[in-house]
């Protein structure tokens, strides 16, 4: 099992416009999936993970954006890691099956043995080369990553019962009501071709069903699907509800960390969990520094080469470089004054953050200003919805105003302090 | 004749509203606010208009050409490469606005809706002879303004208050100038502000003149604002054009309601309410002071007593809007949703209500 010329395709589902507005106000400005977390395009972590598979053949993105909104981020993908990727659009929603089925061929084209199936806003270790081992060992035709959670929380997710000794997925229940198990499916699948297949019966079974109801209206009084179009396929509700218990999927579980990336506050929670992770795989990336060359480094940060962290400019020799860190990750061309606080951020292109200023909790948009002794802080819940402070593109903070907890949409200039805001 | 209106920039006080199309193109009964101003400058003469903005002119230019067609007026942007402020743009657009003959300039600010009693302020402007004419308005709180102080019989202004403490006046500021040539001479290319820096020194030589501006008077760049403009505006135009405004049994007060867009049965629509083009106000609904966008749905049964729904939005069956509730472009409020005073970006599906004022992204 497994030779060398066995090829894997990977697919990435990333997503589309009018479907994430929970992102906002950040996704008024990029697509969610190309927003940095630790420096990188969120999209871009699992497109490395991808990289470690052995005989990876093709990554493809598929999505709602426009193709130009991929274009440059898919070809400089490619360069940098020397793997072809490739942006697919979606001209219609299919289901998050469907999608895959949508484009068979082409993912086929290759000849795969197995093809991966990612969403973008996951973020975790993606162990996919232990992972497809397990499946080839498991012999099914799906295995899906799993994890652990607490069983409170359990129900926002797909829950499902797996068998403790040979892993089969014996259960698989999308947000029950009612507990169901406290292992949850983490949106990360590796398949056979015979996926197709069963999508395939998924969509031919609707159609008989829809050709019957037009005789028996008592039909179609019992189905629930009857809404949804044939060539919408679901994976958790029409593939994987049924296929549970038949000897056809496994499960794979992490023990590593695992989160989904709805909100700007989840982004913040991931790019620290990132850059925690670039600790152990490639610590190169991290700053490090001492304040006196250059900013003083707590724990995990990334600037990025083209940032600038400034000296007091007035008197060379009492150095007042800014304490960056921890959890800090900052972005091309920013400009970080004397004397500056930044803790839990992530500050974007271009930002200048101007002398003795505090960010803490918060992410900073792109181009924007913060003025000197002012200060952004949120509380730092991840799940508020006012727990991080976000600035949009082009905000300006003049000096002294402080922002806390609040959400300031593009172009505006806060010359007031405020609390618990959204600013629109 | 000549124009310069001042368009600025991202309009984010009008927001949602903004964050689907530039401001200027906003309508203001069931027409863009810019045109409003455009057509009353095209009726006393004026040949070409240049607005001045900093904020996607691409979107503006289209729309602008149609106008430019059906007008047979010029219409020029000039783009601002950095915010130049109140009085910059002037300096900027010097080459069109410049007249040897001395023929004088309107500026409007792009946010005023009034008369615009043009005619009335060329005599004025005539008459004291000096370099340039304003138009004041009155207001009740004068302190949240800048104050124009001026002699009451000529008119002539003495000084400039920015948000007086004590009484000094209560004529503000409307936004509407009439300017000689000369004043250019006065303005650089750099931010200036017109209230700080060029009226005040005009005012000095004593050659500054303000007219109390007949009518009403509105800065309509904000939703609040913008709906008060609407009770104004509709108050006006049924003193001078009632024909345009709806009659019938089914309607209160001043009612616009563009002809392509229908109304269900037992419905009561008014006062001050404006319906936009392709709209389908379904049977049994109540609306009072509200705007709904092109391309709305309202569903059976449902009330909008105070609100902006943006284009293309739908309210469903029962359901309430008030409290100066603003839906942004394609919002969908579900069937028997409350939403007191929400404002909601665009592209959402409201499925619960929204109890107390707040934004919903």
């Amino acid at each position: 099992m497994g030779s060398s010329d066995e090829r894997v395709v990977a697919v990435i589902m990333v997503g589309g416009p009018t479907k994430g507005t929970r992102f906002r106000p950040l996704s008024l400005n990029i697509p969610k999936p190309l927003f940095p977390l630790a420096g990188q395009p969120m999209v871009h972590h699992p497109i490395s993970a991808c990289k470690r598979i052995p005989n990876l053949a093709q990554i493809y993105l598929i999505g709602f954006y426009e193709e130009r909104e991929f274009a440059l981020y898919v070809s400089s993908i490619s360069n940098e890691l020397k793997v072809p990727v490739r942006y697919l659009r979606e001209d219609k929603p299919h289901g998050s099956a469907g999608g895959l089925y949508n484009f068979r061929d082409l993912i086929m084209e290759d000849n795969p043995s197995h093809i991966f199936l990612l969403n973008c806003d996951v973020c975790c270790s993606f162990p996919l080369p232990e992972m497809l081992v397990a499946h080839r060992r498991y012999g099914g035709i799906g295995t899906i990553l799993v994890i652990k959670v607490s069983p409170e929380s359990a129900n926002e997710f797909g829950e499902l019962v797996a068998d403790p000794s040979t892993n089969e997925l014996l259960h698989y229940t999308e947000k029950p009501e009612t507990f169901v198990s406290d292992r949850i499916n983490c949106g990360v699948y590796v398949f056979t071709p015979d996926i197709f297949t069963a999508i395939q019966g998924v969509s031919s079974q609707r159609k008989e069903r829809a050709n019957l109801r037009r005789m028996s209206s008592f039909e179609a009084l019992q189905s629930a699907t009857r809404s949804l179009p044939t060539d919408f396929v679901r994976l958790d509700q029409d593939i994987l509800s049924p296929l549970a218990g038949k000897k056809q999927l496994y499960t794979y579980e992490t023990m590593d960390f695992w989160e989904q990336i709805k909100t700007p506050g989840m982004s913040l929670k991931c790019s620290a969990l990132y850059l925690a992770q670039f600790r152990f795989t490639s610590p190169y990336l991290l700053a490090t520094g001492d304040g006196t060359k250059t900013a003083a480094v707590i724990g995990d940060v990334f600037v990025h080469p083209s940032a600038k962290v400034h000296p007091t400019a007035k008197n060379l020799l009492t150095l007042n470089y800014a304490q960056i860190g921890p959890n800090v990750s900052i972005s091309a061309n920013a400009r970080i004054g004397p004397g500056v606080r930044l803790i839990s951020c992530i500050v974007l292109d271009d930002v200048e953050v101007k002398e003795n200023a505090v960010v803490i909790h918060a992410i900073v948009g792109w181009k924007s200003s913060i003025g000197r002794w002012s200060r952004v802080q949120g509380e730092g819940d991840y799940n508020a919805k006012l727990g991080i402070t976000i600035l949009g593109e082009a905000v300006t903070v003049e000096d002294e105003v402080v922002v806390v907890n609040s959400i300031v949409l593009p172009n505006k200039t806060l010359n007031v302090s405020v609390q618990q805001e959204i600013i629109l | 004749m000549k124009a310069l209106i001042l368009v600025g920039g991202f309009g984010t006080r009008l927001r949602p509203l903004t964050l689907s199309v530039p401001k200027p193109l906003v309508e203001f009964a069931n027409k863009p606010m810019i045109l409003h101003q455009i057509e009353a400058l095209k009726a006393i003469g004026v040949t070409e208009v240049v607005l001045a903005i900093n904020y996607q002119p691409e979107i503006m230019l289209n729309f602008l050409k149609e106008f430019e067609r059906k007008l047979h007026i010029k219409i020029t942007c000039s783009r601002e490469t950095e915010p130049l402020g109140t009085a910059g743009p002037l300096a900027l657009a010097r080459e069109i606005l410049i007249d040897d003959c001395g023929v004088p300039f309107f500026v409007l600010n792009s946010d005023v809706i009034c008369d615009y009693p043009f005619e009335e302020m060329i005599r004025f402007h005539k008459s004291h002879g000096g370099e340039a004419s304003l138009m004041v308005t009155k207001v009740d709180e004068p302190s949240k303004y800048g104050v124009v102080v001026m002699e009451e019989t000529t008119g002539k202004v003495e000084k400039f208050v920015e948000k007086p403490k004590l009484f000094v006046g209560n004529k503000i500021n409307a936004g509407v100038y009439l300017l000689n040539p000369s004043v250019l001479d006065r303005i650089e290319l750099r931010p200036t502000s017109i209230e700080k820096e060029v009226f005040p020194s005009i005012a000095a030589e004593e050659k500054l003149y303000a007219m109390v501006l007949p009518g009403f008077w509105m800065d309509i760049g904000q939703p609040k604002d913008y709906i008060t403009g609407l009770r104004f505006y509709f108050d006006s135009l049924h003193k001078k054009c009632s024909s345009k405004l709806a009659v019938g049994s089914n309607v209160i007060g001043n009612v616009l309601v563009d002809e392509s867009a229908v109304i269900g049965d037992g419905c009561l629509i008014g006062p001050d309410v404006a319906i936009g083009p392709g709209c389908v106000i379904e049977a049994g609904v109540r609306l009072s002071r509200c705007t709904v966008m092109r391309g709305v749905r309202v569903k059976k049964h449902a009330c909008i007593s105070s609100g902006i729904v943006g284009w293309h939005s739908t309210v469903g069956r029962w359901a309430r809007l008030e409290n100066m509730t603003i839906l942004g472009e394609d919002v969908h409020l579900c069937d028997e949703v409350y939403s007191n005073g929400g404002i909601v970006l665009p592209h959402k599906e409201i499925k619960s209500n929204i109890l107390k004022p707040e934004i919903v992204m």
